[in-house]
């Protein structure tokens, strides 16, 4: 025993002696810390910082069509979406559309659910203010450039979106249903010039999914919200946001069909819950006929 | 070559700047108090009174330079830590207060010393208030007999030289756990007071075996006094007590004969001529002075090997102490962050938190040098004398000494003795440090029950083992005392 007890000793001074050489060995090692407000060192594309809508890197058209999907699925319920019903399309047009940075709590179900993925994560993350208010970031402060928009696309692999045709066919509705199921599966037609988008019917059936009727001279996306500001004036009427709050746990369960569902149809398929909001759906209904567009004031 | 170069340029960069900002304000207003201010009085007018203050002012210059010392060296020794613990964490630590982070520490005094003051309810508020200083005050007092010792002897720190040198300082420092149970306790906060708790059973448990390594080498020099222990160790590495506790001197003697090289000062004092060293008819051969060393030629080996062992195990030993002791990882049971939110000075904030801050490191640099005198021959030139005299120092030393001539005397700034000493004591005492900081790098924290039993059942007997085979050893060979 007595034996044991000198070579156990003996094996823990030698153990103790491995661990402080190595310790001491990793001061030669140069440090990982990264002095960070003078080198920021390289975040990964698929980091959830800020929140941000995407526009249409080709076109600059912004990519939301106001469906609301992301407003429901937020857990913290920090999206908030003013849209109204264009009176001469018959379209969902955005108002605006306002992230409470202070509440979000960067989870990501938003960017997941978002069927023309529009609104996604990006890698910025310096987002301190002075007040509670400025982390309230509008329709103006979300919208990223053409470029940024085409820096995600490329960063985060995913397939850019088609730019919308002028005038889908009405029957293309049907077919619509697999836009964000068709455009991850056919990346190679993700490209699509902006004079393509004017090729009728089948073409039309894949870029059904982008929210905005195509300009083939892009405005920029800046461009579309002072344009959208005219019609305002219907926007209470459109707002249906009050009867989301109750209607979120159920949308959050209907998301898989949401995703392989057809946009355009999509207000009359959700089964939502909520009578409001079935209500303000099926007042929508009608008039939103068979494509998603919207018109550009 | 090394991809962490600059790192550690930096860290040394760090070290020159702060010891040279703790030891030159040390050296000026010890040698103000000490030197110029008498002077000038006793010049002025030679009277009585004057006299008189001038001798108080002398009497007054090792409180005087302690207390200049330890703020200024507590802080470097934070930020020492903090920046070699970076280092071994492959980190970069503090660098944004001055240039590479060096005023870091600087500015948490600062900060510490502006905060409020606060006494929890329901605390003990004179106790709360006591704490810190009983904790604090051992480390002044405690220091002062190794000021003799690693100031060489220098008259004006002959005051503070006791008999029992060694055995006062041991009693002073078994007085902060006394603090620490009552900051424990008074706090009125159930994890202090286990942290109190844990740091009185830790050291009882763990005195024992440090005072006993410390006896040992008591033993091996034969006093108590720390000057004389120190003075012992004089001539270079193999006079040490590390080196078994001078059994090694007999060699070293034997090599100066056979080089035949006179020992005469360079850098390190004379030897102090002990008379029991001084053989009646001097030897002249090498094989002489073995024999006369280890008078029963292969046992006196042998035991010369078992002592070098033993200071080796003594060494380890007192490390190991005084680490519990002074609570420091992996010994830090007291004020385990994790565990009790940091224990005894939970409740503790600002300058009551930043004494007990200061008291902390001031034991961690006592405990250090602790072990320089007792184990690394205090201000002792690590060169033997035979190999220093081989070296072309001589050009060297009479141009600096040509320089610094009307320093040392002219205004009597820089005694020669003292600085070389106190040069060499600084380089021994930083180096423990950097030991314990690379412990606290590597060990984690022992659980309570490991902790006393290691304690009670391995370094106890180990050190009673020590002393018991030191006793026998030594008589085998000449020793020190
Ligand atoms: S990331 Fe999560 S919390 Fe933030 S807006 Fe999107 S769904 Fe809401
Ligand atoms: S398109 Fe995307 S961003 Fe726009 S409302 Fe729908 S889910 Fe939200």
């Amino acid at each position: 025993m007595g034996s044991n007890l000198i070579g156990r000793a003996f094996e823990s001074f030698k153990r103790i002696g491995e661990g402080l050489r190595t310790v001491l060995m990793h001061s030669f090692r140069e440090p990982i810390t990264k002095t960070y407000p003078d080198t920021v060192s390289q975040i990964a594309p698929h980091f959830r910082g800020r929140l941000a809508l995407s526009v249409n890197p080709d076109t600059g058209e912004h990519l939301c069509i106001s469906c609301r999907q992301c407003e429901r699925v937020c857990p913290d319920k920090c999206i908030e979406i003013t849209a109204h019903k264009s009176p001469e399309t018959n379209k969902l047009e955005l108002i605006d559309f306002k992230i409470d940075h202070g509440l979000c709590m960067f989870c990501g179900l938003c960017t997941e659910v978002c069927p023309t993925t529009c609104i996604i994560n990006t890698n910025d993350f310096e987002m301190a203010d002075y007040t509670r208010e400025s982390l309230v970031y509008d329709l103006r402060r979300l919208t990223l450039t053409q470029e940024e928009s085409a820096f995600y696309f490329e960063a985060k692999d995913m397939p850019k979106p088609k730019p919308k045709p002028p005038k889908p066919a009405p029957g293309a509705a049907p077919a619509a249903g697999a836009a964000p199921a068709g455009a991850k599966a056919a990346p190679v037609g993700a490209k699509a010039a902006p004079a393509e988008g004017a090729k009728p019917a089948a073409a039309a059936a894949d870029a059904a999914k982008p929210a905005e009727s195509a300009k083939p001279a892009a405005a920029p996306a800046e461009a579309a919200k002072p344009a959208a500001a005219p019609l305002e004036a219907t926007k209470p009427a459109e707002d249906a946001k009050p009867a989301e709050a109750a209607a979120k746990p159920q949308d959050s369960s209907t998301e898989p069909a949401k995703t392989v569902g057809d946009t355009t149809a999509k207000p009359e398929e959700k089964p939502t819950a909520s009578p409001e909001v079935k209500e303000a759906e099926k007042e929508k209904a009608p008039e939103q006929g068979a494509d998603a567009d919207k018109k550009e004031g | 070559m090394i991809p962490n170069a600059p790192e550690i340029g930096k860290l040394l960069f760090i070290i020159c700047f702060w010891i040279c900002a703790i030891f030159l304000p040390v050296w000026l207003v010890s040698w103000a108090v000490g030197v110029l201010l008498p002077m000038l009085l006793e010049q002025g007018s030679p009277s009585m009174a004057m006299t008189a203050t001038a001798e108080t002012l002398r009497a007054l210059t090792p409180i005087i330079s302690v207390m200049v010392f330890i703020p200024i060296n507590a802080m470097f020794m934070v930020l020492y830590e903090r920046r070699a613990l970076a280092l071994f964490t492959v980190r970069l630590g503090p660098n944004r207060v001055g240039p590479d982070g060096l005023l870091q520490t600087a500015a948490d005094a600062v900060k510490l010393l502006f905060k409020e003051d606060i006494t929890p309810r329901g605390a003990d508020a004179f106790m709360f208030t006591l704490a810190p200083i009983i904790f604090f005050a051992p480390s002044i007092f405690g220091a002062l007999p190794l000021l003799a010792a690693i100031t060489n002897n220098h008259s004006l720190y002959q005051i503070t030289n006791l008999p029992t040198g060694i055995f006062y300082i041991l009693a002073a420092a078994s007085l902060p756990v006394v603090a620490l149970v009552m900051a424990g306790w008074s706090s009125n906060n159930k994890y202090s007071l286990v942290g109190g708790l844990r740091a009185a059973a830790q050291a009882i448990s763990y005195e024992i075996p440090l005072v006993l390594s410390l006896v040992t080498v008591c033993l091996m020099a034969g006093s108590l006094d720390v000057v004389k222990i120190a003075q012992q160790q004089d001539g270079g590495i193999l006079n040490w007590n590390i080196a078994g506790g001078g059994a090694l001197r007999g060699l070293d003697k034997a090599i100066q004969t056979k080089l035949g090289v006179e020992t005469t000062p360079l850098i390190t004092p004379q030897q102090s001529s002990d008379p029991t060293e001084t053989p009646v008819a001097a030897p002249t051969t090498f094989e002489e002075v073995i024999h006369q060393y280890y008078p029963f030629e292969f046992l006196s080996y042998i035991s010369a090997g078992v002592l070098i062992f033993c200071s080796f195990i003594l060494l380890g030993l007192y490390l190991t102490g005084a680490c519990a002791e002074i609570n420091r990882i992996p010994f830090d049971l007291p004020e385990a962050e994790s565990e009790l939110v940091s224990g005894y000075n939970t409740e503790y904030s600002g300058i009551k938190f930043a004494i007990f801050f200061l008291a902390e490191f001031t034991n961690l640099f006592i405990v250090s040098s602790i072990a320089t005198v007792m184990f690394l021959g205090g201000g002792d030139n690590p060169i033997p004398q035979w190999l220093l005299n081989k070296m072309p120092l001589e050009p060297i030393q009479k141009s600096l000494g040509a320089i610094l001539s009307p320093f040392i005397n002219g205004l009597h700034l820089i005694d020669p003795d003292t600085f070389w000493a106190a040069f060499w004591v600084i380089f021994k005492v930083y180096t423990f440090v950097f030991i314990a900081i690379l412990i606290r790098g590597t060990l984690p924290r022992f659980r309570i029950d490991q902790l006393m039993d290691f304690g009670w059942k391995r370094l106890v007997p180990l050190s009673l083992i020590a002393f018991l085979v030191v006793v026998f050893a030594r008589v085998l060979v000449v020793c020190h005392g």
